[in-house]
C-alpha cells in the first residue's frame, strides 16, 4: 500500500482509533480546501485538465459556505461527522473521488480514499495539488486524510472496510458486488454508486421556437455533456429522445445532427479506428435485432440511430459519438420505460411545468436528476438521488 | 493446378456478380443481416466489390448470424478470442465440404498434388485441452488433413522433442514435406532447435500462421524469419498465411518470393481509410477488408476485420491479383466511464 497523500502509516495505524477530532465545517478543512481550490483553478492546470477547473470552482469558498449551511439542522437535532469514510472511486473518470473526499472532509470525517494504480494525469495533477496545500495546513489534515493506492489485495479492503463507519462505492454494479464481499462493522453502512445509463430530451416545439443560436447553444452543451467522457460517464447522455409532433420530429433530428456534426468538428473531436469500429458493431447488432430501424454514418465522429421504439434504448454504452433516437409524443410516454438505473435526464425547449409534472409522474422511480443540457456532468452534492452531504454525517437528537 | 491464377480486372468482374448474388442470398435468408443492410440503406446493385456491405467480423461474436435453417446445420465452427468472446460460424454439409476443398487446393498451389510427409510444430496435448482445441487446435487438425505420416515436433510439456524431430528428417528428410505450426513456434521451438542441433531443413515447405506480435518482441520481422530459416536451416520454402475463422477456408497464401500475401481466385482483399471508408490505394495502409464467395452458409461473404493491412501491388508479383500485408492488429476501444471494475482496476 503507497500512501499517495496524508501522513505515512501502516494499515494498522492507518486503522487504529485516533485522537484527533474534526468538526463539521471545520474550519481547518474550510481553509485547506480553499486553498486546494485555487491552486486546480491556476490558468496552466485548467488549460491541461478543464475537468479540474470544474472541480476548483465546485470548491471555491462560496460554495464550500453553503454546503456547511446545508449540513445544520434548524430542528432539535445536533449535526456531527459520521466517523470514519473509506472510499472507493472508479479508475477512470478522474476527478470523481476528490468531489465524494472534499465533501465528507467538509463535514468532519476521517477519509481514506483509495486511488487505482490505473488513476490518469489528471489524479496525478490532484494528488500533486493536495500535496503541495498540506505542506501549510494544519498537521491535522495529514493524520486524518489519506489517499492511497494498492494492488487487488483483499486483506487491505477487508481492513479498511472493518475499520469504517461509512463505505463509499463507485464504479459500477460489479465493483459493488465484489466489495460488498468485504464485511463492514454491524453499525457502518454502504453508499452505492451501481452502474448507471443517462438520457437527453429535446421538446420539438421548443427547438422550433428557439432562436438559431439558442438551437448552437443547445447543441454545444449536449456535445460537452457526451463527449466529455466518451459518452460513457453515468451521466452522459445516450438516447435523444424528440418530444412532440412525430411529422416535425424528424427535420428536427437531422437539423439537430448536422448541428452536432458542426460543433464537433470546430472543436477537433476525432474518434479514433477502433471506436468507429466499435460503434459500427454496436449499431449493427441493434439493428440485426430489429431494435433500430435506420443508421446514418455521416462521419465516425456522429453516429446516428433511428430507435424502432422507445422501449428499445440500449442502456448499455455503444461507444462515443452514438445516438439512438426515439420519438415521443409526449414526456409522459417517457414514464413507463424509465428505470432505477436511469440517472440524469438532460433537456432542452420545455416549459417549466412539463418537467415538474414529468418528474413528479416518475415518483422517484427512476430517473435523479433533471439538468438542462451543457449540465449533464457537473457534479452536485445532490448525486444519485443521495444528498451526499447528509449521507456524510450524523444526527444527535436533544430535547430537553 | 493453382486458384491463384485470374488477373485483377477479371477477378473483380468475377466477384463483384458472385458476391452481389451472395448479398442477395444472405438478405433473403438472414433476417438479421437484411435488417442490417436495410437500417444501413444499402442498395441491391454494386459496380465494384469495394461497394458491397461489410460487416464487422466481431458482430459474429455478438450476433447469431446464418443463412440456412437450425436443421441444416451440419457444424458450428467457434474461435476464441482474447476477451473470452467467442465467434459462432454456421456451416451445412455443402459449406463445409466447399470449405476443405478450396482450402485444399489453396495449399496445393505450393504442396502439389500428393500428400506429404508432415511434421507438425506443435503438441499432441493441444487436442487434449479442451479451452485451447477451437482455436490452435482447429488450424492443426484442419491442416493435417494435406499431410501423412505426421510426427509432433512438440512433447507433451510443449517444449522441443528433438528424438522425434530426427526421427522425423531421418525418415523423410531427403524428399519434400510438410511443415506446419504458428509462428512464433515454429521460431521458437523449430527455427531455434534445428540451429543449435545442425538438422537440414532444406526439403520442407513450411506453412505457418498466426501473427508477429511475439515475434516482434524478438526483432524477429517477416524478412528476417524467412532469411535466418534459410541461411541456419536450410530452410526456403515458406509460406505465411492470412485467415480466419469467420472466413473459413479461405487463406491468403505468401508468394514463393515472400513478402506479400496473395488472394485465391474466390477472394480478395480490400483497404479501407478508417476516417471516410473508402478504398486506399496500393501503399496506403488501413483496415482490412476480405471477401470471399465461400460463406453461403452464413453471411461472412464480405467483412472488416480489426486488422490494418497494406496492398503493395496489383498483378506485380509471383501471382496474380493484389499482394498484401497483415500490419498489426487495431487495439481495441476503451471507454473512460463511471462503470469500471474493481476487478480490473486492482
Amino acid at each position: 500500500m503507497r500512501i499517495r497523500f496524508g501522513a505515512p502509516a501502516s494499515l494498522d495505524e492507518l486503522t487504529a482509533p485516533s485522537p484527533d477530532r474534526l468538526t463539521v465545517g471545520d474550519p481547518r478543512v474550510v481553509d485547506f480546501l480553499a486553498r486546494f481550490a485555487r491552486k486546480l483553478l491556476v490558468p496552466a492546470v485548467a488549460r491541461r485538465h478543464p475537468e479540474l477547473a470544474s472541480l476548483g470552482f465546485f470548491l471555491r469558498p462560496a460554495e464550500l459556505a453553503r454546503a456547511v449551511t446545508h449540513m445544520q439542522r434548524t430542528d432539535d437535532a445536533l449535526v456531527f461527522p459520521r466517523g470514519n469514510v473509506f472510499h472507493i472511486p472508479p479508475a477512470n473518470v478522474d476527478t470523481i473521488f476528490v468531489y465524494s473526499w472534499a465533501l465528507s472532509a467538509l463535514a468532519g470525517n476521517h477519509n481514506v480514499v483509495r486511488i487505482s494504480e490505473r488513476s490518469a494525469t489528471a489524479a496525478d495533477t490532484v494528488l500533486e495539488a493536495l500535496n503541495a496545500t498540506v505542506a501549510d495546513a494544519d498537521p491535522v489534515i495529514a493524520r486524518t486524510q489519506r489517499m492511497v493506492t494498492y494492488g487487488r489485495d483483499d486483506a487491505v479492503t477487508g481492513a479498511l472496510s472493518r475499520w469504517c463507519d461509512l463505505r463509499v462505492i463507485w464504479g459500477g454494479d460489479a465493483a459493488v458486488e465484489t466489495i460488498r464481499r468485504q464485511p463492514l462493522r454491524p453499525s457502518a453502512r454502504d453508499l452505492t454508486f451501481p452502474d448507471r445509463t443517462s438520457w437527453a430530451a429535446l421538446s420539438v416545439a421548443g427547438w422550433q421556437a428557439a432562436e438559431p443560436s439558442a438551437r448552437r447553444a443547445a447543441v454545444t452543451g449536449f456535445s460537452n455533456d457526451a463527449y466529455w467522457f466518451d459518452q460513457a460517464a453515468c451521466s452522459s447522455p445516450r438516447t435523444v429522445f424528440l418530444v412532440g409532433e412525430p411529422s416535425a420530429a424528424e427535420a428536427v433530428q437531422r437539423e439537430f445532427l448536422e448541428l452536432l456534426g458542426d460543433v464537433v468538428a470546430e472543436r477537433g473531436w476525432t474518434v479514433d479506428a477502433a471506436m468507429a469500429v466499435e460503434k459500427r458493431v454496436n449499431a449493427y447488432g441493434l439493428a440485426a435485432t430489429g431494435a433500430a430501424t435506420a443508421l446514418h454514418f455521416p462521419g465516425n465522429a456522429v453516429t446516428g440511430i433511428q430507435l424502432a421504439d422507445v422501449g428499445g434504448m440500449p442502456r448499455r454504452w455503444i461507444g462515443a459519438g452514438a445516438f439512438p433516437f426515439a420519438t415521443v409524443s409526449s414526456l409522459a410516454d417517457l414514464v413507463p420505460v424509465m428505470t432505477r438505473q436511469d440517472q440524469t435526464f438532460s433537456h432542452f425547449g420545455f416549459p417549466a411545468e412539463e418537467l415538474r409534472t414529468f418528474v413528479r409522474s416518475l415518483g422517484g422511480r427512476g430517473i435523479d436528476r433533471v439538468v438542462p443540457f451543457g449540465s449533464a456532468l457537473t457534479f452536485s452534492s445532490l448525486w444519485d438521488g443521495y444528498d451526499l452531504p447528509h449521507e456524510f454525517t450524523r444526527l444527535t437528537s436533544l430535547q430537553i | 493446378m493453382s486458384v491463384f491464377t485470374l488477373p485483377q480486372a477479371a477477378k473483380e468482374a468475377s466477384l463483384v456478380k458472385e458476391l452481389s448474388d451472395l448479398v442477395a442470398h444472405h438478405r433473403a435468408a438472414c433476417a438479421p443481416y437484411r435488417n442490417i443492410l436495410a437500417a444501413a440503406g444499402t442498395p441491391d446493385t454494386f459496380d465494384q466489390v469495394a461497394d458491397l456491405p461489410w460487416l464487422p467480423v466481431r458482430l459474429f461474436k455478438n450476433l447469431e448470424l446464418k443463412s440456412i435453417p437450425d436443421d441444416e446445420v451440419f457444424k458450428v465452427l467457434t474461435s476464441s478470442g482474447t476477451t473470452g468472446e467467442v465467434s459462432r460460424i454456421y456451416l451445412d454439409k455443402a459449406a463445409a465440404a466447399t470449405q476443405t476443398r478450396q482450402l485444399g487446393a489453396t495449399v496445393q498451389t505450393v504442396l502439389g498434388p500428393k500428400r506429404l510427409p508432415m511434421l507438425l510444430v506443435d503438441t499432441k496435448s493441444l487436442l487434449k485441452d479442451r479451452r485451447s482445441f477451437s482455436a490452435r487446435g482447429a488450424g492443426v487438425l484442419g491442416m493435417a488433413t494435406f499431410g501423412r505420416d505426421h510426427v509432433w515436433a512438440l512433447d507433451a510439456d510443449g517444449k522441443p522433442d528433438v528424438e522425434a524431430i530426427r526421427g522425423f528428417l531421418a525418415a523423410h528428410g531427403d524428399a519434400p514435406f510438410l511443415i506446419f505450426g504458428f509462428t512464433y513456434l515454429v521460431w521458437l521451438h523449430l527455427y531455434e532447435v534445428a540451429r543449435e542441433h545442425g538438422l537440414d531443413l532444406g526439403n520442407g515447405i513450411l506453412i505457418h500462421s498466426g501473427g508477429w506480435k511475439k515475434l516482434v518482441d524478438q526483432a524477429v520481422d517477416p524478412d528476417e524469419f524467412r532469411r535466418r530459416l534459410s541461411a541456419d536451416t536450410g530452410l526456403r520454402n515458406v509460406h505465411n498465411f492470412y485467415g480466419m475463422v469467420e472466413q473459413i477456408g479461405t487463406i491468403f497464401l505468401e508468394g514463393p518470393s515472400g513478402g506479400s500475401l496473395y488472394c485465391p481466385d474466390f477472394a480478395d482483399v480490400v483497404v479501407r481509410d478508417p476516417e471516410t471508408w473508402a478504398e486506399l490505394p496500393p501503399g496506403k495502409p488501413g483496415l482490412l477488408e476480405v471477401v470471399s464467395t465461400l460463406p453461403t452458409s452464413y453471411p461472412g461473404h464480405v467483412l472488416l476485420t480489426e486488422d490494418l493491412g497494406v496492398v503493395h501491388g496489383v498483378d506485380d508479383g509471383d501471382w496474380p491479383g493484389k499482394r498484401f500485408s497483415v500490419l498489426g492488429r487495431l487495439p481495441r476501444a476503451e471507454a473512460r466511464g463511471c462503470s469500471d471494475t474493481y476487478q480490473k482496476a486492482a
